[in-house]
């Protein structure tokens, strides 16, 4: 028997004629935080609906802690905290009683109720509003609150799905600073967003879906060297920059360069390491330069690499 | 249970909270009924006022005297009728001056006109000023008339048929004296007939049930679009306990507030719906059949919105249908279809209760209700779904 607390194999989720979750597999460590990465209209939020139960699969199954997961089961709910991309919050409750009616759904009662309660309100930096009701709270107070209904049960899995989406950046920030603290204390986070920033900056592993299905998944490095882990030198100016594309093709490191009247693309493999030596040398051919800019790849090459399109399109 | 009721409780504190259950409920039917009262509510009591007869009868016409005598005899406890015999320009003039409501000018001959089958014409003038009680007169003098009229028939035939003359006087005088062959008994309206302000009330608070039980159950549509609905189903918890909250919540509001209605709008209308346990269960199951209608518009609506355009055509379908504003009547299959309609229901039951009847006499009201529920659920679950209550 697996250690994983969440094993996804083979997800198959069809709405009509179209397929929106085709044959996803991926599975989730203890501790571990996942990135479901993709555009808008992907499939992550069908693939976490599957996962917590709340739509049937057509086929394909999801084990949670072990236990199989589908709409009519109620055992693997109590190991998994969701929180929703909407504000699945009720705004005429005080911040308290949310947590409260949530903590009673989930088992909860009497003193272990109220402490857990407490501790979610401070955690979630509401604890001097926690008799406001909570449509009075700001935005990114709601969000938190969102957030901490899904840790009342110190869920083994956390579910959060696309959480940042139209919150302020210091929000934001405080979101994903939250997300790498519960990871740090052993919790598994499977994360959706279309944000690579985000799946950079949180996710142990990535798994890059598309059209319903997963194209390809690891660690972020695993997933840049998908592109051939190559960089990027673009050099803007005036002079004769197709003249000294000869030379620069000569510097080691430099696979290819495509240069225009005025610009100028190198394909290198150290960027950073090359980039004074391509300065000099375009400089020694008489090129005066406006602007040098170098290209890493991340997770939007990875994912232009895999789809032939942006993240964001 | 335990879950079953917190969810319960958290709905029904957040419906009190929002207000918008106050006002639907309570505040609304209780201005329609202080509203509908103070425009119809008048209508049982309309006094009749003193009506004075100007009439002029030929003298020693003693058929003619018949018809004085027969005004008389209408004044009573709900008619008072003053009767002036005068000559035919005094009567003319009462009633030009307003003294007189109405003047009865009967022809000279008119007796022996009646008795040998001639034509004859009693001239009726009506005051501008004459109100009910001069057309009830009128309806009266009408009906006298009529019995004149067969008694004419009958001595034309005599005639016609060569009946001595003595013997035509006996057959007149037996048809124009004679009574009817039937005989209208006075009594009191059906058991199951509210009074006016009773069935302002009654109607009112069946018509509004309907909207109140939408706040339940309808509001698994507004969980839905909030996401709430997919936080509560990530709950380790049977998905019907959702449903079934929200169903209790529409049965608990729409019976609080019915009970609430039909207390205060009988207070303060003062309207008697009789013994409260029969009451009770009429409200039970009234709610129960507005709280099953809301589990087929939650099939149906994909939106909160949709959800209150259905409720409220449903609500003015089954309300004017069941008789909320004003009695309904029709014939045939039509009949038979308003009759199981749960807000006429309703109001038949407390028809029957305000009459004096308790909970051995509510039957057939009970049993239509609950017929309703039994058909919503039936329906409901043979209507395809949209996705709430999957």
């Amino acid at each position: 028997m697996s250690d994983d607390v969440l094993v996804v194999d083979s997800l198959v989720r069809r709405f009509g004629d179209l397929t929106a979750v085709d044959e996803v597999s991926f599975r989730i460590a203890p501790g571990e935080t996942y990135g479901l990465l993709g555009p808008n209209g992907a499939g992550k939020t069908t693939t976490i609906s599957m996962v917590a139960g709340l739509i049937a699969a057509d086929s394909g199954t999801v084990t949670v802690a072990g236990l199989a997961m589908t709409p009519r089961t109620t055992e693997p709910k109590r190991f998994l905290g969701l929180v929703p991309q909407e504000l699945a919050i009720y705004p005429d409750l005080t911040g308290r009683e949310n947590l409260a009616l949530f903590g009673r759904l989930q088992g909860l009662r009497g003193t272990e109720l109220k402490g857990r309660v407490d501790e979610v309100l401070t955690l979630i930096g509401l604890a001097d509003r926690a008799k406001d009701r909570s449509k009075e709270y700001s935005g990114g107070m709601r969000r938190r609150l969102n957030i901490g209904i899904g840790l009342l049960n110190r869920p083994t899995l956390l579910i959060l799905d696309e959480p940042t989406v139209g919150v302020d950046p210091q929000s934001r920030n405080a979101i994903l600073e939250s997300v790498e603290a519960l990871s740090g204390e052993g919790m598994a986070v499977l994360y959706t967003t279309h944000y690579m920033e985000e799946a950079e900056r949180l996710c142990d592993r990535i798994g890059i879906i598309d059209s319903g299905r997963l194209q390809a998944e690891g660690t972020r490095d695993e997933l840049v060297r998908l592109t051939g882990g190559v960089d990027t030198i673009r050099l803007g100016g005036t002079g004769d920059l197709a003249g000294a594309a000869e030379e620069l093709r000569r510097i080691p490191g430099v696979e290819r360069v495509e240069a225009e009247r005025r610009t100028a693309v190198l394909t290198v493999r150290d960027a950073p390491a090359l980039v004074a030596q391509v300065v000099g040398t375009a400089a020694a051919r008489g090129v005066t330069l406006a602007d040098v800019e170098i290209a890493r790849p991340d997770l939007e090459s990875v994912f232009l690499h895999l789809t032939g399109k942006g993240l964001r399109d | 249970m335990r879950q079953l009721l917190a969810l319960t409780g958290s709905d029904l504190l957040q419906r009190l909270r929002d207000k918008s259950v106050v006002i639907f409920a309570l505040a609304v039917p209780m201005a329609l009924m202080s509203v509908f009262n103070l425009v119809f509510g008048q209508a049982d009591d309309i006094e009749i006022e003193p009506v004075t007869v100007a009439v002029s009868v030929p003298a020693g016409d003693d058929l003619a005297a018949v018809l004085s005598d027969v005004l008389r005899s209408l004044d009573g406890d709900e008619l008072d009728v003053t009767v002036e015999e005068v000559d035919v320009s005094t009567g003319r003039r009462q009633v030009e001056d307003g003294d007189a409501a109405l003047a009865l000018l009967v022809p000279d001959g008119f007796g022996p006109a009646a008795r040998s089958g001639e034509a004859v014409t009693v001239e009726a003038v009506r005051g501008d000023e004459a109100g009910l009680g001069a057309d009830i007169v009128l309806s009266v003098v009408d009906g006298f008339l009529d019995r004149v009229a067969a008694g004419a028939v009958t001595a034309r035939a005599g005639l016609a048929e060569g009946v001595a003359p003595t013997d035509i006087e006996a057959l007149v005088e037996q048809a124009t004296d004679g009574g009817p062959a039937y005989d209208l008994a006075r009594g009191e309206a059906s058991d199951e007939q509210l009074d006016a302000g009773a069935a302002l009330v009654a109607g009112q608070a069946g018509l509004f049930l309907l909207f109140t039980v939408s706040f339940g159950v309808t509001g698994l549509l507004v969980d839905r679009e909030s996401g709430t609905l997919a936080r509560l189903r990530s709950m380790p918890i049977p998905g019907w306990l959702v449903v079934a909250s929200k169903a209790l919540v529409s049965f608990v509001l729409g019976a609080v507030a019915t009970g609430i209605l039909l207390g205060l709008g009988g207070y303060l209308f003062d309207a008697d719906f009789g013994s409260v346990p029969a009451v009770a269960v009429l409200v039970l199951c009234a709610t129960a059949a507005g709280t099953s209608v809301m589990f087929l518009i939650v099939r149906v609506a994909r939106t909160s919105e949709q959800a209150g355009i259905a409720t409220s055509i449903v609500a003015l379908v089954l309300g004017i249908g069941g008789g909320a504003f004003f009695p309904v009547s029709a014939a045939g299959s039509f009949a038979w279809v308003l009759d199981l309609n749960p807000v006429a229901a309703l109001l038949r039951g407390l028809g029957t209760t305000s009459g004096g009847g308790g909970l051995g006499d509510i039957g057939v009201p009970v049993a239509i209700m609950l017929g309703f529920v039994v058909v919503m659920l039936v329906v409901a679950r043979l209507v395809p779904d949209r996705g709430v209550l999957s």
